[in-house]
């Protein structure tokens, strides 16, 4: 029984999210579903530090990648590519794939670089495109693009934004679907070639598997994910900015997913729920408590919990005998 | 020829107090192998000490005296509680010296606000050298920050205590069991490093702006300097700290502060990137 536990909580935490509209009125219901898009973001740093074990100071590079991308193409900046949403978020999702993918040729390709090295080039690399952004008069500059327009349903009818509810429900299934096949994938060979990656590089790089394209995989997809969570996030908040593509929301994320525990994904999301609800609730006054209170909670958790508040109870590996 | 003057003065100040920061920074990793993300933190709380006492009366040179204790001892206690608990896990003391940064960060804003500080120049005018105009402070912290760089250099090289640092850097299971109490060389170790990010805090502090976000501004300018000079070896801080330092000054002094810096960042990621042993030791 007690190992059917953490199946319990998982499903619990799902079903919570699934009733909260019922609780909710429309303006907090339009910050959770926020929040879940924080979730998504925080499900494809989750998998490349939790699963593959690469520890990715940049995040928000294909973050903001992601949210830019959507803000152009819906906006309509990129005139050729017409505005329609669902191309807006295909692009995004794709493009941040890609520069995740010539980053991850960058930093994997050859020789390769890890731990630190790696952790300070991604860092430098999200402090460098940050700075550009700014200065990139086409993408707004610091002043970022306002006014990218909300969520709309791709089939005519009156009123085609989506509402609150629409909006919360369509996040949330994104956030499942991603969940899943994230989940899905760390179960097949492919998910325990990149455990073994994890756990000792160099002996599986040994035992003749292809390291190097493994793990430019796992970034790629990993950049997906989280220019998939930008894509929706610009539509959610309406406004991109030098910020979401940089140095500060990289180390945020590291953050939430650390606090709730790195190697199990929805403990990853519960994380991000968690730190950003306290953010976003708390005032100005308090929030810097809270923001303290992270601090330590995070270095707390890093030297004696390394799997988080929320890793051990809702960890849906098969427990071995030991 | 006046403008050279002047952009090799400049280049030159900054090269040395960021050789100040990244001279702490390299102490502590050769030693520990401790990758302190709260080094820029360090350097904060030594200018916000500075800012502390003066507001209090105290004179600007017992301040600079007084920097490196405070924050020294602020090493010792943060070794004490949190470093000495992720000893050989190095991405750990990254994350653990993340948080290390963002709570101190944090503590700061709340005791002192988020505005800026701004602490009087002690050595106001400026000095003729060479042709030009140059202020005098300026100088002045160039003239403590070789001198500083010198002599944790002769501590390193010429004392029996730099013999044991050195010892217990080379291989710490040996210089343990030949009677070196590593332990107490790590905590000693990790306070003399603050003590230098604090000390080039309290120098630069009437030269810059004094603010929560200080930090990460010299932060990252330092430990592109580790990584490109080499981990672990002091010849290897003075290079990166010139290649950083120089190239971004003499950068700046043509271009937007903001472009320098992309090509600078660009720069360095390609040295970490395909020289990852640092230029010291990756071309000899």
């Amino acid at each position: 029984m007690l190992l059917r536990l953490p199946i319990l909580l998982s499903l619990a935490f799902g079903l919570l999210l699934l009733l909260a509209p019922l609780a909710l009125d429309d303006w907090r219901l339009s910050q959770l579903a926020q929040l879940l898009t924080y979730g998504i973001f925080a499900l494809s740093l989750s998998f490349i530090w939790g699963q593959v074990g690469i520890l990715c100071f940049g995040q928000a590079i294909f973050f903001g990648t992601g949210a830019y991308v959507m803000a152009l193409v819906t906006l309509g900046k990129l005139p050729w590519l017409g505005e329609s949403q669902i191309l807006g978020l295909l692009l995004a999702t794709l493009a941040a794939g890609g520069v995740a993918f010539i980053l991850g040729l960058f930093l994997f390709g050859g020789r390769g670089i890890t731990g630190a090295h790696l952790a300070v080039v991604t860092l430098c690399a999200a402090v460098v495109i940050e700075i550009a952004t700014g200065r990139w008069g086409f993408v707004g500059g610091y002043n970022g693009l306002r006014g990218v327009p909300p969520l709309t349903t791709p089939w005519p009818r009156d009123d085609i934004y989506l509402s609150g509810l629409e909006t919360y429900f369509l996040i949330f299934a994104v956030l499942a679907a991603v969940y899943f096949l994230l989940l899905w994938l760390t179960r097949t060979p492919f998910g325990t070639l990149l455990a073994a990656i994890r756990s000792n590089e160099e002996r599986t790089r040994f035992l003749g598997f292809d390291v190097t394209m493994a793990k430019l995989f796992a970034f790629f997809l990993s950049g997906m994910v989280a220019g998939l969570a930008g894509g929706l996030f610009a539509a959610q908040f309406g406004f991109v900015s030098p910020q979401l593509i940089g140095f500060a929301l990289s180390t945020e994320v590291l953050i939430w997913v650390a606090v709730g525990g790195r190697g199990v994904l929805l403990a990853a999301v519960a994380g991000a729920l968690l730190v950003r609800w306290g953010e976003d609730q708390l005032s100005d006054q308090i929030g810097q408590y809270w923001l303290l209170a992270t601090g330590l909670l995070f270095i707390v958790i890093v030297v004696i919990a390394p799997r988080g508040l929320f890793g051990r109870i809702l960890d849906l590996s098969p427990h071995r005998k030991s | 020829m006046d403008i050279v003057v002047l952009i090799g003065l400049d280049a030159f100040s900054y090269v040395l107090t960021l050789l100040l920061v990244t001279l702490g920074l390299v102490i502590i990793y050769g030693m520990m192998n401790v990758i302190n993300m709260a080094h820029g933190e360090l350097f904060m709380l030594g200018a916000y000490t500075v800012a502390t006492l003066l507001a209090s009366g105290v004179p600007f040179w017992i301040c600079l005296l007084a920097a490196p204790i405070v924050v020294g001892l602020a090493g010792l206690l943060v070794e004490e509680f949190v470093i000495r608990h992720v000893y050989g896990r190095p991405i750990d003391t990254i994350l653990a010296t993340w948080g290390l940064s963002i709570a101190i960060k944090q503590m700061i804003i709340i005791v002192f606000g988020p505005a800026a500080v701004s602490i009087a120049n002690p050595v106001p005018g400026s000095v003729n050298l060479m042709g030009v105009d140059y202020p005098a402070y300026r100088l002045v912290i160039m003239a403590l920050a070789a001198a500083l760089a010198l002599a944790t250099y002769l501590v390193i090289y010429r004392s029996t205590t730099g013999l044991q640092i050195r010892a217990v850097i080379s291989n710490r299971a040996m210089a343990g069991s030949l009677g070196v109490n590593t332990r107490r060389m790590d905590r000693a170790t990790f306070a003399v490093g603050s003590a230098l990010a604090g000390v080039a805090g309290a120098i630069m502090s009437p030269m810059i702006s004094v603010d929560p976000q200080m930090g990460v501004g010299f932060l990252i300018p330092a430990f592109l300097s580790v990584l490109v000079g080499g981990l672990n070896s002091l010849i290897g801080a003075v290079i990166g700290a010139g290649t950083i330092g120089g190239t971004t000054s003499i950068l700046s002094a043509n271009m937007a502060q903001a472009d320098a810096q992309i090509i600078v960042f660009l720069l360095a990621i390609m040295i970490i990137r395909f020289v990852p042993q640092g230029l010291w030791k990756g071309f000899r």
